[in-house]
């Protein structure tokens, strides 16, 4: 049976939302990241809040003002802040500080096989496994974004101008190459096939290099700045937010060079604000600027379905547990929903 | 709802080295009881800082490739206030002291051209703190001091009691040829009521209405060519709004670069609003900001603040804006 809901718009809510568990922290969500079927949560407090089986932790403190950023190392949550400290904390929530660098903010984490790295203004430091000391690698401005390629031996460093591309040698001592192009470049990703580089500018565009010949190009026609994209069903496309649609780049074949993109519409004509690639599936999951989330698959747009409804703040975090059981989505107005992605009825 | 979509305002405090500005910073931290100010240093000075919220930052000016020639912004800052607007608390103010050398247009082009940083925040004002035994000799010096006076709205002339009188009135009169509308507060030890400098919504078009016509230079010395100086028009003939969008649009694109700011009020043909501007460089926030008063004459007012003005035949450029 089911209920007529036209006449309760408060009960309007999907069917991901009614079998859901919804929280109102009142707290910006800064960033989320899958830890097995578990996923920790930063907040614009400072704080991390690890929610499993639809249930948040107490509210771990981390950092003074706001969680900048996060990844994984293992099954420990790496994070850093405002206040200076690079940490890492474990799913039970034990913390304990990798480094700390005063004033100076903690923009970008990431990690590889125990190697553990972090970016605080234009220096990148790298604590390999069972070292104490880091290894620093100085760049010429603030640095944008950090990534590793899947084997840990290369990790790429944007900046204004271009990208560092650092190359550890079997000696284990790492090199660099440059790869310029006029401007600031910001978040930088690898594709999962390790063939291209891709990083957003502050202009309202992507760039992208083909890692064996070096030839480059833009990727432009975007409204807004895109803060968000990712790389879908192993390295076939390349999910971007920053325009109305969530436009998907063809990066298989030769690449998207001459090639369009596909892009998929939503209801409500709001801009993308965050893309996050469904595990294992040539399908995204979108969240907008007015909060609303949809599930889409990018060679058959007529399949999407809507995951969660507005809440008029600004999808600021979405991720999918290890076991593609349950997602998590997380707004600036910290706002909550853990649901379960199929019908556990039906299953 | 109208709480958090309000824009943060942000001050940005310039000057030379010695001049005063960890001074005045620190006397807006201590006298603000109860407000939440987070502060962007960009150099450590031997002052500290009374905050429990100071990030450090390096000046970063990064060109923009949106085919403007003399866009550029300020790196470090998007990425701070960017990162600012996703705390929890709501800070009341945001307070920018930039080192001594900085020039302050990236500054103000960053408001203009970061849509994320114009959602959030907004430039309130750029307040240059001057020492007033050194100023003279520190604008003939360097081009950054001339810039911070140029683009200051408040001139904190610091220091006096350090000269006499007729010292004083040099150091204003130079000013004063350099930015006509800058408002000039006479301190030593940077004694000034808070309310003078925080607070002045300096960039919002609705402050431009209250640029006066009574500063018109006419009598300009000769003057080295890349010295900044100001200029302003004012006509009771209304202008041909087609005429002056090309007149202007061509002189922004071409001489952008020496245009460090423009501010006006323009009566156009045929149109019962006022429209009124002000710009950066080549940036430009312009808008029709309601009726004429009613009773009182239409005029348009042009002001302009750079170097080589005198080349750019503005009066001529001007006067044939206005409708036949």
């Amino acid at each position: 049976m089911k209920a007529d809901t036209s006449q309760f718009p408060e009960l309007d809510k999907t069917k991901f939302e009614q079998r859901g568990t919804e929280f109102k922290f009142g707290i910006p969500v800064t960033n989320a990241v899958t830890v097995g079927n578990s996923i920790a949560v930063g907040f614009g407090d400072g704080t991390v809040r690890i929610f499993t089986s639809g249930e948040s932790s107490e509210p771990i403190k981390a950092h003074k003002g706001i969680v900048l950023c996060m990844s994984k190392d293992g099954d420990n949550i790496l994070t850093g802040g405002d206040d200076g400290r690079f940490l890492n904390i474990s799913l039970d929530g034990k913390i304990s500080e990798i480094g700390s660098f005063g004033t100076r903010w903690v923009d970008h984490v990431t990690a590889n096989n125990g190697s553990l790295v972090c970016s605080s203004g234009n220096i990148v430091y790298l604590w390999s496994p069972n070292h104490k000391e880091p290894k620093l690698f100085e760049h010429n401005s603030t640095i944008g974004g950090i990534a590793f390629d899947a084997k840990g031996r290369k990790l790429a460093v944007s900046r204004y101008g271009g990208v560092t591309l650092w190359k550890k040698d079997y000696s284990n001592k790492w090199n660099s190459s440059e790869l310029n192009w006029k401007g600031s470049h910001n978040k930088v990703i690898f594709s999962p096939d390790g063939k291209y580089l891709v990083t957003s500018m502050q202009e309202n565009q992507l760039h992208f290099w083909r890692l064996k010949d070096k030839i480059d190009s833009a990727m432009s026609g975007y409204g807004a700045k895109i803060k968000s994209f990712a790389f879908v069903d192993d390295s076939k496309y390349l999910a971007t937010s920053g325009a109305k649609e969530a436009v998907c780049w063809p990066f298989d074949g030769d690449g998207p060079v001459g090639r369009e993109p596909i892009c998929l519409p939503y209801v409500g004509n709001k801009l993308v604000t965050f893309v996050e690639p469904f595990p294992n599936e040539n399908a995204i999951l979108t969240g907008l600027s007015d909060g609303s989330v949809f599930l889409s698959e990018i060679e058959k747009a007529s399949n999407t379905i809507i995951i969660r409804s507005f809440t008029e703040f600004e999808v600021s975090a979405i991720a999918v547990t290890k076991d593609c059981s349950h997602l998590l989505i997380g707004d600036m107005g910290g706002n909550i929903l853990w649901t379960s992605i199929w019908d556990e009825k039906k299953k | 709802m109208e709480e958090t979509n309000k824009q943060v305002p942000v001050t940005v405090l310039t000057g030379f080295l010695g001049a005063g500005k960890t001074t005045l910073l620190n006397r807006i931290l201590t006298e603000q009881h109860g407000k939440k100010y987070a502060v962007i240093v960009n150099e450590f000075g031997e002052q500290g800082i009374d905050n429990d919220l100071v990030v450090d930052a390096d000046e970063e000016v990064f060109e923009m490739n949106n085919g403007c020639i003399c866009c550029t912004v300020r790196g470090d800052l998007i990425r701070i206030l960017s990162g600012l607007m996703k705390r929890a608390d709501k800070l009341d103010a945001i307070i920018v002291e930039t080192t001594g050398l900085a020039d302050p247009a990236p500054v103000a082009q960053t408001f203009f051209v970061d849509q994320d940083v114009a959602d959030r925040t907004k430039l309130d004002a750029i307040v240059t703190v001057a020492d007033a035994v050194h100023l003279s000799t520190q604008l003939t010096d360097h081009h950054e001091a001339e810039e911070q006076i140029a683009f200051a709205d408040v001139v904190l002339l610091n220091k006096i009691d350090l000269v006499d009188e007729s010292g004083l009135e040099v150091v204003k009169e130079r000013i004063k040829k350099i930015n006509p509308f800058a408002k000039i507060i006479n301190t030593t030890k940077c004694g000034v009521s808070l309310n003078e400098i925080l607070n002045l919504d300096a960039f919002s078009l609705k402050r431009v209405l209250d640029v006066e016509p009574d500063f018109l230079t006419s009598d300009h010395d000769h003057e080295h060519d890349d010295d900044v100086t100001s200029l302003s028009f004012v006509s009771d003939t209304p202008l041909d709004m087609e005429k002056f969008q090309d007149w202007f649009s061509k002189l922004l694109q071409t001489k952008g670069q020496d245009i460090l700011r423009t501010k006006g009020i323009l009566d156009f043909t045929g149109e019962s609003d006022r429209y009124v501007f002000q710009g950066v460089h080549m940036l430009m926030d312009a808008s029709p900001m309601g009726k004429w008063p009613e009773g009182k004459e239409r005029s348009s007012r042009l002001v302009f603040i750079g170097r080589n003005l005198e080349s750019m035949n503005l009066k001529e450029g001007f006067e044939n804006c206005k409708s036949a």
